[in-house]
């Protein structure tokens, strides 16, 4: 009981900080493809007296990463209106010229709105259309998503060191009498924490198997069954094998800071 | 004879700066059985911690077996004090392991295999007559029983030199008798350096010894 317990006290702080990094690195996988789809759904409108190539475009704003012509023809077509070919010809050459934009990122309403500015400045623009409204509310629910749920990750992420000092403190009082003892005997650095080391080592791995058994089982019963299209097209991103190599790592990586930070404030008496 | 500890006005204070040990000199040789004895606070343990490098001189000099212990690196110590054999009051047994691990550990920090370290535990669990307690925690037996495992760990690496503070300070004869035994024989048989600091020299003693007294002002002189 005392074992468990005494591993336990390791592993359920560790798989906190885990479960925190694997959530964010699964959010921002999925944030990624989320924005990308936002990205690539949405186009801005630009009206121009002269026709455009995409340089030209770029000269006047970075953000810009394709542009398509929007033919004049189909404008027409959309308006309705029953033409004779010479009208609808004649009509075609009075129009100007219609540009459908799209960005290299899912911008901010600010920037966005700097990107209409940088474009109106341009002589041959007369007009730009962002849709704003539509754009801002998609974005400020993204938004809000996006910073909630790192909030959350941040503050579990907060508990789980909070806990590994407490941790901490634990081993110095198990460990602090025997590691002075060798020290007394001439025992280095290294033989003096090997026992914490071992310890420390098994459970940083038996913590990254749960999380990532975790995230297999988030995976695998509960996103493909789930109804969440956006989710279920991209279940692969919910975890990859070389999380498991990851989160591994930084179990690791954590544990031996700690046991360090232990091993050097052991002070003989 | 060569010397084993040469002090040249060794001066010794804790952080709070108050002397504790003033101005020593004085030599102990390869073999010698040496008591430091003085009232209680006069320095005595503070004097067998410098011996083993957890207290630095403030001024003179101390070289312990041929190492200088003014600024000792850390390799240089760890290496000297896996050649002492250090005896304490409170035994400073690890009571997470058992008896013959504990009284292997100076041969395990130095690598020698397990078989040579349970030979060794069992040669000198028969010397401390712990016999058939190998795997028994410090915390199951008396404290003379602890405190012989404290001896015979020691011992365990033939060390050139035995520093003890206080071996038999609580113990009942039985066990005081033991460790006295022990030593002598260390002693003699293999020409190791004894240094024990205690209230009182044993009534019975067997082989000569050489008596330093430690006064209230951190003196020490030689009494013959």
């Amino acid at each position: 009981m005392k074992f468990i317990k005494r591993h336990i006290s390791l592993i359920f702080p560790l798989v906190a900080i885990l479960l925190g990094i694997e959530f964010f690195i699964v959010f921002d996988r999925t944030t990624d493809t989320y924005e990308q789809s936002l990205q690539n759904g949405y186009t801005m409108l630009v009206v121009s007296k002269e026709e455009m190539s995409i340089d030209d475009f770029k000269s006047w704003d970075d953000h810009i990463l394709q542009v398509a012509e929007v033919e004049k023809s189909k404008i027409l077509d959309k308006i309705n209106i029953d033409l004779k070919e010479a009208k609808s010809k004649s009509i075609q050459n009075s129009m100007p010229n219609f540009y459908s934009v799209k960005l290299d990122s899912y911008l901010n309403v600010k920037d966005l709105n700097s990107v209409k500015e940088n474009l109106l400045k341009s002589k041959s623009i007369t007009r730009v259309e962002t849709f704003n409204s539509v754009y801002e509310s998609k974005y400020q629910l993204f938004s809000f998503i996006k910073f909630s749920f790192q909030t959350f990750i941040v503050f579990m992420t907060i508990i789980g060191f909070f806990l590994i000092v407490k941790q901490m403190e634990v081993w110095n009082f198990l460990h602090s009498q025997r590691m002075k003892i060798m020290e007394i005997f001439g025992a280095s650095l290294f033989l003096r924490s090997k026992v914490l080391i071992n310890m420390a080592f098994i459970d940083a791995l038996i913590s990254a198997i749960v999380t990532n058994g975790i995230f297999l089982a988030i995976q695998n019963m509960w996103v493909r069954q789930s109804n969440m299209e956006i989710l279920k097209d991209n279940v692969e991103l919910i975890f990859s094998f070389k999380d498991i190599f990851i989160l591994s790592i930084v179990a690791v990586v954590i544990v031996m800071v700690a046991v360090f930070l232990v091993v050097i404030n052991v002070k003989e008496e | 004879m060569s010397n084993v500890i040469i002090a040249n006005n060794l001066t010794l204070c804790y952080e709070s700066d108050e002397e504790i040990i003033k101005d020593a000199t004085f030599a102990i040789k390869k073999g010698d059985f040496v008591f430091i004895t003085g009232p209680s606070g006069s320095g005595k343990s503070t004097l067998l911690k410098s011996f083993y490098g957890n207290l630095q001189p403030k001024e003179g000099s101390l070289v312990i077996g041929g190492l200088d212990m003014v600024d000792i690196k850390k390799s240089k110590l760890q290496e000297l004090r896996s050649h002492l054999g250090i005896v304490f009051q409170d035994y400073k047994l690890i009571n997470e392991w058992t008896v013959e691990k504990n009284v292997v550990l100076p041969l395990w920090i130095s690598g020698y295999s397990n078989e040579v370290q349970e030979t060794q535990a069992r040669r000198l669990l028969h010397h401390v007559k712990l016999s058939g307690k190998e795997n028994k925690y410090p915390l199951e037996l008396s404290g003379g029983e602890q405190q012989r495992v404290g001896v015979a760990r020691a011992l365990s690496k033939n060390p050139f030199l035995i520093l003890a503070d206080e071996p038999t300070g609580n113990l009942d004869d039985y066990s005081s008798n033991v460790i006295w035994d022990l030593m002598e024989n260390a002693c003699q048989q293999l020409d190791t350096t004894v240094v024990v600091v205690t209230h009182k020299i044993p009534s019975v003693f067997n082989i000569p010894y050489r008596h330093f007294t430690i006064d209230e002002k951190g003196s020490i002189y030689e009494v013959h």
